[in-house]
């Protein structure tokens, strides 16, 4: 019986992840601690807290495994540096100045850092990482598993074969040929930032029309055997240090959307050409991504595929892969993500030791638990008076069903970017002013941001097709809500008819689960908006401080703070 | 104010407010970095909030981190509407960095630390202030008012605090003296990181021409291609 911790930084989203046993006890991000939305920095807290929520010290450690090969991502920036030499002047000494200034040492420095002996620390390679995040948590046996993200080593998509606890690799196309590259360039042209910004493209593509899709054509050529490739003119990801794009691209789609301007997509020319540009790129992404799924369905024979890298994180593509390439069943990891190669890495470590496969992953609450006491003793001393309800569900229920945005602090905080119940906000999905209220007033951001509806997963099917399945329970799809239903959801449907929904069980989110209980007898209909329990530019909340500095700063109607309840204007 | 705000000492605040004001573009970029400093304070609060072992200090910090929030908002607010104002898009999203001072200094040296930056810049502030009354520029007047109310507040109940922690007035003294030690060390190591980076600014780009053989050898390989490509085998050392 090993103990692994996987630990996957320096790039974005770093984050720690601890398997024991074949068992995945903890997987935090490091955002959650530094309170620095995407932190890339070594996770000594997140570790730390990984370590103690398992009641082990470093000592206890058979291996910690890095997520990627620092080695050979050095040699890939210095060749691609080189390539393009002298184009590359002004960017070679800020690169090479991180690869070598820390990127180089980091298993020394995790030694250091975690308090392990420097042979212990292993490292695997980047996307083995991703695969195993995803077909190593899921439900299949055997299954084709498709790794897709901005870059790793050298590659940028894989293609698995994974059976028992095996994977083999069958095929990668390397950088910069990379869907994530391509996002991520486009999300600059957006005016969005990097790592930041593409669900916000995501977003705004559904309010547009793909009238650039010929344009696209010439950035992004999909290919018969599902490959594709990136046109290199229109990019620039060795000599910019900022957008991944050339002038080129300006040149064919117009100048990009300068950062920061307000959206205006009723009145506002140049922005309703940002939703069109963003609707192009979200239908060729989702068409390379079909081409890649329905590749590896050929290749591999296999009913299954798992998805897992930044990519992934696209849920209307994942749907469609779903609808389309051929799979009876698609699984999405809920860190799909760079966080998510932690897991994959300490996984993979405790295999190759000798322990089991762990089980399917049930549940995303794997984080910190919430101290529900201490969060009651800050709000006394800040002057607040939190109650105790005698059915803390029911009386969140009752105030959802009133109209009002209820914030909610139960249980451990949740692994990946989607907040499922843990530490949600939640409101009335059947008024469409809780859309409003929440994008302009709670969130402040962007006023075409959809929000998703979580389900009592017995109750799904009635009004989201297709559900629950197997990414549901992380919100990585989306799925059509059914036109009888949907004048009753009117603040969690995207304007193309669908929704980001999360099927809700009691072994999955349990205190969700009550909540959704309560709400049904309340309403009739165990449905909730629930979004993420975050200010605007922070990560969500992790712990009793965190809770309370966003229920002063935020105008919330109530936060559940364990069993406590907070009041907006209660004495 | 927070303890990383321009370290403009108090005159040479008064005497350069007129050069730091002067030009609107500079004015924007200038509050800029006060937004930085504030949100950057905030995450140093955010962490002492979560590691004091006293309930009314966690209250007390996270009160403090709070006010820091609405000034980083202030001022990134007014910075872009001064950009705003000559066509120009804002300077971007604000990104905090954290020292974490709390793990590093202990309660009491990060409570003197905090103590010293506050007193820094409410007298900066002042000084601003001030400059903007006499040019009866209102707007800007009434923002430092508005954040100086607080600043003021800060100073009081860090001072008083470090006097509890430290035991009387003469500990918290010797507490601020470590504190401008401390201060005074990490400006030096600061120099030496920016004289280390102009020289290895210098070897790389000489590093970087020393390359082109390199890259006229790459040139005659094929670029990656794009099709499938079959897997690589195991790296020394790799798992």
């Amino acid at each position: 019986m090993a103990a692994v911790l996987g630990i996957s930084a320096y790039y974005h989203d770093a984050a720690a992840a601890l398997v024991v046993g074949g068992r995945v006890v903890a997987a935090m991000q490091e955002e959650r601690f530094s309170r620095l939305k995407n932190d890339p920095a070594l996770p000594r807290q997140a570790a730390a807290a990984c370590l103690a929520l398992a009641g082990i010290s470093p000592g206890d450690l058979d291996a910690v495994v890095y997520y990627e090969n620092p080695y050979a991502k050095l040699e890939r920036v210095m060749t691609s540096m080189a390539r393009d030499f002298p184009r590359t002047f002004g960017q070679f000494p800020r690169a090479i100045g991180s690869q070598l200034g820390s990127k180089l040492w980091v298993l020394d420095q995790l030694a250091e850092a975690i308090g392990v002996e420097r042979r212990k620390v292993l490292f695997t390679e980047h996307h083995e990482s991703h695969a195993a995040s995803a077909f190593l948590t899921s439900p299949y046996p055997e299954a084709a598993v498709l790794t897709v993200d901005g870059v790793g080593e050298q590659a940028t998509t894989a293609l698995w074969e994974g059976r028992g606890a095996a994977l083999r690799q069958l095929g990668a196309i390397d950088f910069p040929h990379s869907l994530g590259l391509l996002y991520a360039a486009f999300t600059a042209y957006l005016g969005f930032e990097v790592n930041e910004g593409e669900y916000k493209v995501m977003g705004l593509a559904a309010h547009g029309a793909p009238r650039f899709r010929a344009e696209m054509d010439r950035v992004v050529r999909l290919e018969s055997d599902g490959s594709f490739r990136l046109e290199p003119r229109f990019f620039a990801h060795t000599t910019e240090r900022d957008v991944g794009f050339s002038p080129a691209l300006e040149a064919l789609l117009g100048p990009r959307r300068p950062p920061g301007r307000p959206f205006d997509l009723d009145a506002n020319p140049d922005d309703r050409r940002a939703a069109d540009v963003a609707a192009s790129l979200q239908q060729v992404t989702e068409e390379a991504l079909l081409g890649l799924a329905r590749a590896a369905r050929a290749r591999t024979k296999m009913p299954a595929l798992c998805l897992a890298g930044g990519v992934a994180l696209n849920a209307v593509a994942n749907a469609r892969i779903a609808r389309e390439a051929g799979f009876e069943r698609v699984f999405v990891p809920p860190a799909a993500g760079d966080a998510g190669g932690a897991l994959g890495a300490a996984l993979i470590g405790a295999r190759d030791l000798g322990d089991p496969r762990p089980p399917a992953l049930a549940t995303a609450a794997l984080g910190e638990p919430f101290d529900g006491g201490a969060a009651a003793d800050l709000a006394r001393a800040l002057g607040l008076t939190p109650t105790a309800p005698p059915d803390p569900a029911a009386a969140v229920a009752q105030r959802i069903a009133a109209g009002q945005v209820v914030a909610v602090c139960r249980g451990r905080f949740e692994w990946g970017p989607r907040s499922l119940g843990q530490r949600s906000l939640l409101a009335d999905p059947g008024r469409a002013e809780s859309r409003e209220r929440l994008n302009r007033v709670v969130k402040q951001r962007e006023p075409f941001r959809p929000f998703a509806p979580a389900v009592a997963a017995a109750a799904a099917a009635a009004t989201f097709a297709g559900t629950p399945n197997d990414m549901t329970p992380f919100m990585t799809t989306v799925a059509r809500v059914a036109p009888a239903r949907a004048a009753a959801l009117p603040a969690v449907i995207h304007v193309d008819g669908t929704a980001r929904v999360q099927t809700v069980t009691a072994d999955g989110a349990p205190d969700l689960s009550t909540i959704l209980e309560a709400v049904g007898r309340e309403t009739g209909d165990p449905i909730v908006l629930n979004t993420s329990l975050n200010g605007a530019g922070e990560p969500i909340v992790a712990g009793p401080v965190d809770a309370l500095a966003f229920f002063l700063q935020h105008p919330v109607d109530a936060m559940l703070i364990g069993d406590a309840l907070l009041e907006r204007g209660a004495p | 104010m927070s303890r990383r705000a321009l370290a403009l000492r108090p005159l040479v605040a008064r005497a350069t407010a007129g050069i730091v004001w002067g030009s609107p573009r500079w004015a924007a970029r200038v509050l800029f970095s006060f937004a930085h400093a504030e949100a950057s304070s905030r995450l140093d609060l955010l962490a002492a909030a979560r590691r004091t072992p006293s309930e009314a200090r966690r209250a007390l910090y996270l009160r403090h981190a709070l006010d820091e929030t609405r000034h980083a908002q202030l001022f990134a607010l007014r910075s872009a509407e001064l950009r705003g104002k000559r066509g120009l898009p804002p300077l971007g999203l604000v990104r905090p960095d954290s020292e974490a001072l709390f793990e590093q200094l202990g309660e009491l040296g990060f409570l003197a630390f905090v103590h010293r930056g506050e007193r820094r810049g409410r007298q900066q502030f002042e000084s601003y202030r001030a400059h903007f009354a006499r040019r009866g520029d209102d707007r800007m007047r009434a923002l430092f008012d508005a954040i100086l109310t607080d600043e003021r507040r800060h100073e009081s109940y860090t001072g008083a605090l470090l006097e509890e922690l430290a035991g009387g007035a003469r500990g918290a003294r010797r507490a601020l003296r470590r504190a401008a030690l401390w201060e005074a060390w990490r400006r030096w190591r600061r120099a030496g990181r920016a004289l280390a980076g102009v020289a290895y600014a210098g070897a790389m780009s000489a590093l970087y021409l020393v390359l082109a053989p390199l890259a006229l050898a790459l040139r005659l390989r094929p670029a990656a291609g794009s099709r499938w490509l079959p897997p690589p085998g195991p790296s020394a050392g790799e798992l």
